[in-house]
């Protein structure tokens, strides 16, 4: 491929950085641009899959588990068939239902979303299953479904996964796992993964800590509750959706109604958070095909949303207990890091980020998952959650057995791949990017906004006039966007007025993701931002990247880019080449006939000579209108359309990636611990993120202080509370399971470095994901700063004043 | 015969009957309602409509008035996302009976938009919001704080918007733009 070419349509290759960036940016890293969505979304008219409602739609609602584990012995729905206003039943055991379907939405993999539609078991508290109602309103269908007479069998239930594991537990899941209780993480799928020789490496180190530690389970609390709205237009559906992954889920429904993908509808409106939660976990599908079977019956929409109870019964992630072990030199090099993991439901890997961002050679991880009678495990922001839990305890253990500063330590151990820094040197001037100290220049930046160097301490030595202990921590990782995939995007130039529209249907999940493929589309084609649209909830023959692991921007960044350089060379070609046809005086004729396409340029939306500047033509000139009955010339141009394509191949979840990751972040958390209460004031956080190239800064910004606020919360309140006898959820509200409020955290000081070392486009790379992730390790530590003691996450007053010994159990059955 | 005379006692078969008989014998008595029925006053837009005994005023407001800017997030009374302001005063229109509401004037977020207040803007300018759901249930509570407070200090927003959740965490930004409204309000 020549290199014009090349450069006009893929940077096909994701292992390499960006060859082609431009030489100089005017939306692209702009401040102060108004987002695409901002003003519905501040004026409330900004529509939300849950507004959407449809004349005669009839309403689902699905009974859920009210036991931890527990099979249907009978059923008997003949008082809820017979309420006025009951459109339609369906039972587990209606003969329309398979024996198991891909319920997914996100591929059925074994039992993992390949089941029953309608389940005669349930295997937690609050798992939809048994009967489904539809009735003229959400309330007789409410009060339907409590007609409906069951006779249960109830099964014993496991809530600890290491009760599970031992032997003689019942099983949690006998139809699906006859043989035990014990599960591989996801991803991974391997029970043990060595990196090097762990054996050494702990032999050559100096000394050796062990210890163990548990981070319990938290919820995404997506705020507009899922829901959906599904009719059927004859033979085919149409569907209001709030999900991630659009595409994923229409396939779902022509697969399972066996239809041809091209004929389901989808919409795909702004969803009301997303953060991958809901949208992952198995059986999210279910209510969507439920509702597909009942519209179908009834010839009415049907529309469902679960409660936030039932939502909160419905997924979480990060159920995990670790045994850890580090083996280290006394100038703080570690050699040799093993984690033994025992995770609830579902697990990912708990050591990668040893291998994506260390330099530790050594490295042994060991999973043991356990089939749970507890909401399903799904990647909320996100599947990395578990490895920078481990990084942040041993890099910050470390520091302490030294008498450390553990941002020191981080440098000492600063690599890739067990590559020391000399070797990420040479790869970096190898690969062509800058050579930069990515983590170096976060710690000093962050240090430097926190007052590292006069505020740190050893651990628990530091009692403030107030009575207070003040700790500060910190934690390192890298940035990501590591997922494999493809994302196809087009824009099209509207006939009558020239402006630009970006298609593809993807989710929003209010990143600005789409603002920023508005900067790039704006800056690639010579648009002023103003210009260029993307309204992305309809279908529009394209399929983007999924908001997954922070992989939107260097994925459809890319395909949007791509296609505006091919849409550009478009409207050159357009401005200057004639079309005549049969009859010389018929035809189309160009205004700038007399160039060529090299000759010409556009520039704030403005197509004119380069040499001549003054000969030019808007974009709405030269487009003209769609129908135009003046002349005799055809009268407007041929339609411009391009897309663009690309496909990444990324490290799948902490596997040894394609690609060594240069990029890095550091989170600094200032806090003040009460001894006598165990109440933790975070006082400041600091948020230095090596993002590449900010697209947009302003939206980075708003992923770097929204994450700490959510991280925050996390690490300080957030757990998922199972009754031990009962396994029935306790605090499935938003009042018993706190989130941050906006006085729960003190001032967020964000700053962006921008090395350019990003394999995304113009050396960007991901930020939506991390943030949230990697601060509740940094609080963790800095909780530890302040007392002395480590205290599990979240860090609930109770488990501090345990980590104090001043009490001897803490709450909530853990 | 349910429908008696608040003024004489009298009997009377329908609803209609009633009427006529306080507009024909008490004519300087007002008319009774019947019945579930109110009238609301919506961003200046008068309403005389019939509520079930159930009926929230979020129920009434988004789904029949089509006012979808109060958005449902926690489910019930702890998230703010509902906020309205109803006499002057936010409340959480979730929590709120539609039936009793007869004769009260709400303010939606559409009607904040509509008077093209400044909080609007600043919110689009500070980057307020993300997913956006919760975002109108702010802009609301910010402008019944501005309204009685209309140069609130940062402690006085953040105290008064903390019942509003946000899960995006778009929390740090709230003050900024509210404090930048009131500047525009007060003329600064």
């Amino acid at each position: 491929m020549d290199d014009e070419r090349e450069k006009i349509i893929a940077p096909e290759n994701s292992m390499r950085p960006d060859k082609y960036p431009l030489e100089q940016y005017s939306s692209i890293g702009r401040r102060g641009l108004a987002r695409k969505d901002g003003y519905e979304k501040a004026t409330g008219y900004a529509v939300f899959t849950a507004d959407v409602n449809l004349p005669g739609q009839l309403w689902l609602r699905i009974l859920t588990c009210p036991y931890p584990h527990a099979r249907i012995k009978a059923m008997d729905a003949g008082k809820a068939e017979v309420v006025p206003g009951v459109r339609a039943i369906l039972r587990y055991d209606d003969p329309e239902l398979p024996e198991r379907a891909d319920v997914s939405g996100h591929f059925g993999r074994g039992n993992d979303g390949y089941q029953p539609v309608l389940d005669r078991c349930g295997y937690w508290q609050g798992m939809p299953m048994g009967v489904a109602v539809v009735a003229d309103t959400e309330d007789i269908a409410n009060a339907a479904l409590k007609l409906v007479e069951i006779e249960w069998e109830e099964r014993p239930f496991n809530l600890d996964q290491e009760e599970a594991l031992k032997p003689g537990a019942p099983l949690s899941n006998p139809e699906a796992f006859p043989n035990g209780n014990f599960i591989l993480p996801s991803m991974t799928l391997q029970a043990t993964r060595v990196w090097g020789n762990p054996d050494e490496g702990f032999k050559d180190s100096d000394r050796i800590i062990e210890w163990r530690m548990r981070k319990d389970k938290e919820n995404w609390v997506g705020p507009e509750r899922p829901n959906g709205l599904f009719r059927w237009n004859g033979r085919y559906p149409e569907l209001w959706l709030k999900h991630q992954r659009p595409h994923l889920s229409k396939r779902q429904v022509a697969e399972y109604f066996k239809i041809p993908v091209s004929q389901v509808t989808l919409h795909c409106f702004y969803q009301g958070g997303s953060f991958g939660g809901w949208s992952q976990m198995a059986l999210n599908m279910q209510p969507n095909i439920i509702a597909g079977i009942m519209s179908r019956r009834t010839g009415k929409p049907v529309k469902w949303q679960f409660t936030r109870r039932e939502d909160f019964c419905g997924a979480g992630i990060d159920n995990a207990r670790y045994q850890m072990k580090a083996g280290f030199k006394k100038d703080g090099t570690i050699t040799a890091v093993a984690g033994t993991s025992w995770f609830g439901k579902k697990g990912f890997a708990h050591m990668g980020h040893f291998v994506e961002n260390t330099s530790v050679r050594h490295v042994l991880q060991e999973s043991n998952g356990a089939v749970l009678n507890i909401m399903p495990g799904s990647a909320f922001r996100c599947e990395q959650n578990m490895n920078i839990f481990c990084l942040g305890a041993v890099l910050n253990r470390v520091a302490e057995a030294l008498d450390m500063d553990p941002t020191e330590v981080a440098l000492k151990n600063d690599g890739c791949e067990g590559h020391p820094m000399a070797e990420l040197a040479r790869r970096k001037r190898e690969l062509g990017f800058q050579e930069r100290d990515s983590l170096r220049e976060c710690i000093e930046a962050g240090k430097k906004a926190i007052e590292w160097d006069k505020k740190w301490h050893l651990p628990g030595t530091k009692k403030l006039p107030n009575g207070r202990m003040h700790g500060i921590g910190f934690v390192f990782t890298h940035e990501w966007n590591d997922s494999t995939g493809s994302g196809a995007m087009g824009i099209r130039i509207e006939r009558d007025d020239g402006s630009a529209r970006i298609l593809g249907q993807r989710c929003d999940n209010g990143c600005a993701a789409e603002t920023a493929y508005c900067q790039i589309a704006a800056d690639e084609l010579g648009f002023r931002y103003e210009d260029v649209h993307y309204r992305q909830f309809e279908e529009a023959g394209f399929a983007p990247m999924t908001p997954d692991a922070s992989t939107n921007l260097t994925v459809n960044g890319f395909a949007v880019r791509n296609a505006a350089r091919q849409l550009k060379q478009q409207i050159l070609e357009i401005a200057t080449t004639p079309r005549v046809t049969e009859r010389p005086d018929m035809g189309y004729f160009p205004p700038f006939g007399e160039y060529k396409a090299e000759d010409l340029d556009i520039r704030d939306s403005v197509v004119y000579v380069k040499k001549q500047p003054s000969k030019r033509m808007t974009m709405a000139e030269l487009v003209r209108p769609a129908y135009f009955m003046g002349k005799m010339d055809i009268g407007a141009t041929e339609p411009l359309f391009a897309w663009g394509w690309q496909n990444q191949q990324g490290a799948q979840m902490s596997t040894p990636g394609p690609r060594l990751i240069f990029v890095r972040q550091a989170h600094f958390v200032e806090v003040e611990v009460d001894p006598e209460t165990g109440q933790i004031d975070v006082i400041r956080v600091v948020n230095a993120n090596d993002v590449g190239k900010a697209i947009n800064p302003d939206a980075v910004e708003g992923q770097q202080y929204g994450g700490s606020v959510m991280g925050v919360s996390r690490a300080r309140t957030e757990d998922m509370i199972y009754c031990p006898a009962t396994g029935v959820v306790l605090n499935g509200n938003l009042i018993d399971y706190k989130i941050n409020t906006m006085l729960d955290c003190g001032p967020i000081h964000t700053i962006i470095i921008e090395t350019g070392m990003g394999y995304g486009p113009y050396g960007a790379v991901g930020v939506g994901e991390d943030v949230a992730t990697v601060v509740p390790s940094a609080l963790c530590a800095a909780i530890h700063n302040a007392i002395g003691k480590w205290v599990d996450l979240p860090a609930t007053p109770d488990r501090v004043l345990k980590a104090l010994g001043k009490i001897e159990n803490v709450g909530g059955g853990r | 015969m349910p429908y008696v005379c608040p003024y004489c006692t009298t009997p009377h078969d329908t609803h209609e009957g009633l009427r006529a008989h306080i507009l024909s014998d008490h004519t300087n008595e007002p008319l009774p309602r019947a019945p579930g029925r109110i009238s609301i006053t919506v961003n200046g837009e008068p309403y005389d409509l019939k509520v079930e005994p159930n009926e929230t005023l979020y129920a009434l407001i988004h789904d029949r008035l089509g006012l979808i800017g109060a958005k449902m997030f926690c489910d019930r009374g702890a998230c703010g996302s509902c906020t309205v302001i109803m006499n002057h005063r936010p409340i959480l229109s979730c929590m709120t009976l539609a039936i009793e509401c007869d004769g009260a004037f709400i303010e939606t977020v559409e009607g904040i938009a509509a008077a093209h207040h400044p909080l609007i803007e600043a919110y689009v300018t500070h980057h307020c919001m993300q997913c956006g759901y919760c975002t109108p249930g702010f802009v609301v509570t910010a402008k019944a704080l501005l309204d009685r407070n209309p140069d609130p200090t940062e402690d006085e927003i953040r105290e008064a918007l903390s019942g509003n959740l946000c899960r995006c965490g778009t929390y740090p930004q709230h003050p900024k733009a509210v404090a930048e409204a009131g500047k525009i309000l007060r003329g600064e």
